[in-house]
């Protein structure tokens, strides 16, 4: 096996740090194993495409990328797009558990204002 | 003897101190047989305070959900509590109360399912912005070809559900633009729609929903939401 090129350093260092902090961030508790799927995945991905220049290679002949790069830029593209999406729709189902909660609230403090007002206590609001 | 049907006003309020204590006075003088429910969407200032001084229950949102949240939330207050009809009324005194018994009659009779009180079935001399008219009569279309019906005030907020209806929406509501799309659901539920013709006013004071961004993305929105409406199976 030959030295490592520069590149592949790059790579390396940059993936290791990428999952080590993603872990970490696991570790915490500010992100959930659920959210921490795509992350891992993803730099699962670029370690393999940055260390495996045959494989990087041919999946650029396969999929007809003018170069290499392209081919690393399509999938950090898709993983972004991927991750997006993932967030509106997680986002979209956040604004309607929002809802209902707000809306459960304020019938609840309702029926709380009524209560009290019919054993003379104050008003919440 | 059976009972005599209970109605509730549901007026949503976001920002309406000025324009409510004329709107609840105007409901309980020119109907006075309903109960009315405020339903105060996060406001500002003293809409919750004003609409309890005049003795009507508010169920405050302490954030704003919008026009078709703060409608949701009263169908539900409605549902629970037993209310045979809803009414959906501005709280700016565009709908007038006077035309309650017209909205609800066909409601009551069993006629439809949801009433729509209409500026336009008969000419009341009501007279839109051009932005205005061009979106009802695309709308209007919208309904006709989604559903054979001609309902040519498709954005009219005053309406009356039946409790059947009222059923559905306290699960389902659109959170905002509860218009054209909302009706094609209500048709593909097998409910019956009928307009009823009304004069509505300039509202009195408050801004209303509709800000400029709003107005841009309405078509987008209650295009895609109508062709959703269609082919979404109803639950």
């Amino acid at each position: 096996m030959e030295f490592l090129s520069r590149t592949q350093v790059v790579v390396a260092v940059g993936a290791v740090l990428l999952a080590a902090y993603v872990l970490d961030l696991v570790r915490r508790r500010r992100l959930s194993e659920e959210y921490s799927l795509l992350w891992v995945l993803a730099t699962a991905v670029i370690a393999v495409l940055g260390f495996s220049t045959p494989l990087l290679l041919w999946i650029t002949r396969v999929l007809g990328m003018m170069g290499a790069a392209s081919t690393v830029f399509a999938f950090g593209l898709a993983f972004a797009v991927a991750m997006l999406l993932y967030l509106s729709i997680k986002l979209s189902r956040l604004g309607f558990e929002n809802h209902t909660l707000t809306r459960d609230l304020a019938l609840l403090r309702h029926e709380l204002d009524e209560l009290r007002s019919r054993t003379g206590g104050e008003e919440s609001r | 003897m059976t009972t005599p049907p209970r109605v509730l006003v549901i007026i949503p309020a976001h920002n309406e101190e000025e324009s409510l204590p004329g709107t609840l006075a105007e409901v309980r003088s020119k109907a006075p047989g309903v109960d009315i429910l405020i339903v105060d969407d996060g406001s500002r200032d003293e809409t919750s305070r004003v609409a309890r001084e005049h003795g009507v229950p508010v169920v405050r949102h302490p954030v704003n959900l919008g026009v078709g949240g703060a409608l949701q939330t009263g169908f539900r207050f409605a549902y629970e509590r037993g209310y045979d009809v809803g009414v959906q009324l501005d709280a700016d005194g565009q709908h007038d109360p006077a035309y309650l018994g017209i909205l609800l009659a066909p409601v009551l009779d069993g006629r439809c399912d949801v009433s729509i009180g209409s500026r336009y079935v008969e000419s009341t001399g009501y007279k839109a912005p051009l932005n205005r008219r061009l979106g009802m009569l695309l709308f209007s279309g919208v309904v006709k070809a989604a559903l054979g019906q001609t309902i040519t005030d498709t954005t009219s907020g005053f309406r009356a559900y039946n409790r059947a209806v009222m059923n559905v929406c306290r699960h389902d509501f659109p959170k905002d633009f509860p218009d054209a799309p909302l009706l094609i659901a209500f048709a593909r539920r097998g409910f019956r729609l009928l307009e009823v013709p009304v004069v509505m006013r300039e509202r009195v004071a408050g801004q209303s929903f509709y800000t400029l961004g709003k107005q841009l993305y309405y078509p987008y929105k209650n295009l895609l939401a109508s062709l959703m409406a269609l082919i979404r199976r109803p639950v």
